[in-house]
């Protein structure tokens, strides 16, 4: 069966068309600048064929339309025909606490995903709009909706409640929500499978570093708790984000500087993290760079960076009540050896003890243990694949649908 | 990587009907105007403006820039975003460029006393003789009547009022007006337009000053006359009304804001529509306005302005003793 995995923002749409007999990607690519002047499509089949293809995308349905036609096209296609087509899996920012896990995509569905747009208001609006186009143009073929927030709806109301009026909670559904749950959800397993251990029984941390970054606490295969909060703000340090900030902070620069709302959102959104510290950039590379030829703010963000890591392993070991297993992955986690190293060191204490040879070794894409053969907690690297929990997702909800008819 | 057209992968052969917004045109691009092209090229939307001459259109530009720049510094915009609202706009004196707009508004800033109505009739006529038949052709004005300006356009249906509020960016509204010949398509497509910005919608019919200018001058005056009434001072009296119902700005900090050129301008369009007193501009605002004391933009209005920083009061209050 094929399955094509789509994630709608506002002005793109990335797609990956998988091949599931082989859990092999077919043809992946992205429709860019939707409803703007230039917008164009690129298609890269698995063979190296590659395509643009410009001119005017007015939304989100059009889009669909010429990508659905790029991959049955004779030239640069990977299908012959749309019969071909078993499932469509949809990336959803938020599920709100409606949605614990991945659900196939009914009226109802679509009606709760649209209740949720408040706390969401720039990403579910877009992942909507790429379910219905897709409805319309494949009307026979089954969607499924898999949820940033949904891994963590496991996360006990200790962990979740802000110590706010419980009243705004009630009202306003005002709580700890987490997001990058699909890269938690396959990184931990992946790590526990391949240290060939059971997911039960097991206490993992997970550090999904990249842009945006966030850590996860999980035991027995379920999130118990992550850094994330009602929004991606909270935290670890990020490219641009703040992380974790004294509430009283904001109100005091919104006061000095006069700030409107838009403005102090756009200062803790865009303007902080390793850019608001460094005054560099907000790419690792660079800021490494940097502190590498004497830089001091360059230095002073990694170390801040690296810092705030550690004391979240510190939080959810405690949390967990000690740790098995710790996990790197996103884009820093992948590759970046001194982050890795930074944020382990003086973790001796816990039983993380980072072996500098394999820490160096394991980066570009590559999964592997890097922790020393006396560590008593594994620290593995495990490069994520949100798209392909989609696609799998996607398989396992119309795989049971499908008994069901047949049962019944 | 081989590039081809996009047409040729469509899967249907009907041709679409253009959904979306592309191209927004504006004739001026005074401080109204630059802040309208603003909002809209942060959209995501082209902007197509016209103005004067290629000297003027470069100053714009200089003016544009140190508007975003402004910004930046108070981190509400970052140079990125800066560098993608910039490459959104562009500047010409020819009206042809408005051509291909799906909607064209005249915000065309005259600062000469006077009624600006020809003026603004003369923009529609020009702009109406180069767009598309269904193109919608706005205005900005408050205080003129949407009718008659449409009154010289072959197609007056397509003629709607279009008012931002002084600030356009931060101001969280825009009346829509409808005219006598306006028609519904017209008005829908103006509303979706004013949504796509970020914008609550306020549809009205249509009456000299909307909501907004009617009732903001009747405020100012009334503050000049208490100022002239030696009641209180301006700051005095502008803080009382802002901490005491929560405005933003007192009512003569908001005439300094506005421009007492263009509050008088509004006034005197509203006293000769409705003939009543209270549209009638209170003699300190006229005296300020023949001193050349605009407001802000000039350095001076009710208040002092250095660096855009306000240091004193231009008009001060004697204590009225009655013995």
């Amino acid at each position: 069966m094929k399955v094509i995995v789509m994630n709608c923002g506002s002005s793109s749409i990335k797609y990956q068309l998988f091949d599931m007999e082989r859990e092999q990607v077919l043809a992946r690519g992205s429709v860019e600048k939707i409803g703007l002047h230039g917008s164009f499509l690129i298609n890269r089949r698995n063979d190296g064929d590659e395509v643009k293809l410009e001119g005017e995308v007015y939304d989100h349905q059009q889009g669909i339309e010429y990508i659905l036609g790029v991959l049955v096209s004779e030239k640069h296609g990977s299908l012959k025909s749309f019969d071909e087509i078993g499932a469509v899996g949809h990336r959803v920012v938020h599920g709100g606490e409606k949605f614990k896990e991945s659900v196939l995509i009914t009226g109802e569905v679509l009606d709760q995903i649209r209740e949720v747009i408040d706390l969401a208001p720039l990403h579910n609006p877009p992942n909507l709009k790429g379910i219905e186009a897709m409805q319309e143009m494949l009307p026979d073929v089954p969607q499924v909706a898999v949820f940033d927030t949904a891994f963590h709806q496991t996360i006990p109301p200790h962990a979740y409640t802000y110590a706010i009026p419980y009243t705004l909670y009630k009202k306003y559904g005002i709580r700890r929500y987490g997001f990058h749950g699909t890269s938690h959800r396959y990184v931990s397993k992946q790590a526990c499978e391949y240290l060939g251990c059971h997911f039960e029984g097991m206490k993992v941390i997970t550090c999904h570093l990249g842009n945006g970054a966030s850590m996860a606490a999980i035991r027995d295969g379920k999130s118990i708790d992550t850094s994330m909060g009602l929004t991606p703000v909270e935290g670890l340090i990020m490219g641009t984000r703040t992380g974790d900030l004294d509430l009283g902070v904001l109100t005091y620069i919104v006061q000095k500087e006069e700030l409107t709302l838009n403005a102090a959102n756009t200062l803790i959104n865009k303007f902080s993290g390793m850019l608001g510290i460094s005054g560099v950039s907000s790419d690792m590379r660079d800021i490494e760079q940097a502190a590498a030829e004497g830089n001091e703010r360059a230095q002073l963000a990694l170390e801040a960076y690296a810092y705030r890591i550690k004391k979240y392993i510190g939080a959810y070991s405690a949390a967990l009540g000690g740790v098995n297993v710790l996990v790197f992955t996103g884009g820093i986690g992948e590759n970046d050896v001194n982050v890795r190293a930074n944020s382990c060191d003086g973790l001796e204490f816990l039983g993380i003890r980072i072996d500098p040879e394999k820490n160096r070794e394991i980066k570009g894409g590559k999964k592997g243990l890097i922790s020393a053969e006396d560590s008593a907690v594994k620290v593995v690297v495990m490069p994520t694949n949100e798209e392909l929990v989609i696609a799998q997702d996607t398989m396992e909800i119309v795989g049971r649908m499908k008994n069901k008819t047949v049962g019944s | 990587m081989t590039v081809e057209p996009i047409e040729n992968y469509a899967l249907k052969t009907r041709v679409r009907k253009k959904g979306g917004l592309q191209k927004v045109g504006l004739v001026g691009c005074g401080n109204m105007g630059q802040e309208i092209a603003h909002l809209v090229a942060r959209n995501g939307i082209n902007v197509e403006f016209i103005d004067l001459s290629d000297e003027r259109i470069a100053e714009v530009f200089i003016e544009l820039n140190q508007k975003l720049d402004d910004i930046i510094g108070k981190w509400g915009l970052t140079e990125s975003e800066k560098k993608a609202i910039l490459s959104r706009i562009h500047g010409s004196t020819d009206y042809s460029s408005v051509s291909d707009c799906d909607i064209v508004i005249e915000t065309i800033n005259n600062r000469k006393p006077g009624t600006s109505l020809e003026i603004r009739k003369e923009v529609f006529r020009k702009v109406e003789a180069v767009v598309r038949e269904d193109t919608v052709i706005a205005s900005n004005t408050s205080t003129l009547i949407i009718s008659e300006l449409a009154s010289v356009l072959k197609h007056p249906e397509r003629a709607v009022g279009l008012h931002f509020l002084p600030s356009a960016i931060s101001g969280g509204v825009v009346e829509v007006v409808r005219g006598l010949h306006t028609n519904q398509a017209s008005v829908e497509f103006v509303e979706k337009f004013a949504r796509t910005i970020g914008k609550k919608v306020i549809t009205l019919f249509e009456s000299p000053g909307n909501i907004s200018t009617r009732l903001i001058v009747v405020l100012i005056n009334e503050a000049c006359e208490t100022l002239m009434e030696g009641v209180a001072s301006a700051s005095n009296i502008d803080a009382t009304m802002k901490l005491g119902f929560g405005l933003q700005f007192g009512p003569l900090e908001m005439a300094d804001r506005i421009g007492l050129d263009k509050v008088i301008k509004w006034m005197n369009n509203l006293y000769q529509e409705f003939g009543e007193r209270k549209f009638k501009p209170n003699p300190i605002l006229k005296r300020l306005y023949r001193l050349g004391f605009h407001g802000r933009r000039t350095g001076r209005g009710f208040y002092i302005y250095e660096k855009g920083k306000r240091v004193g009061e231009t008009i001060t209050c004697p204590e009225v003793f009655i013995h």
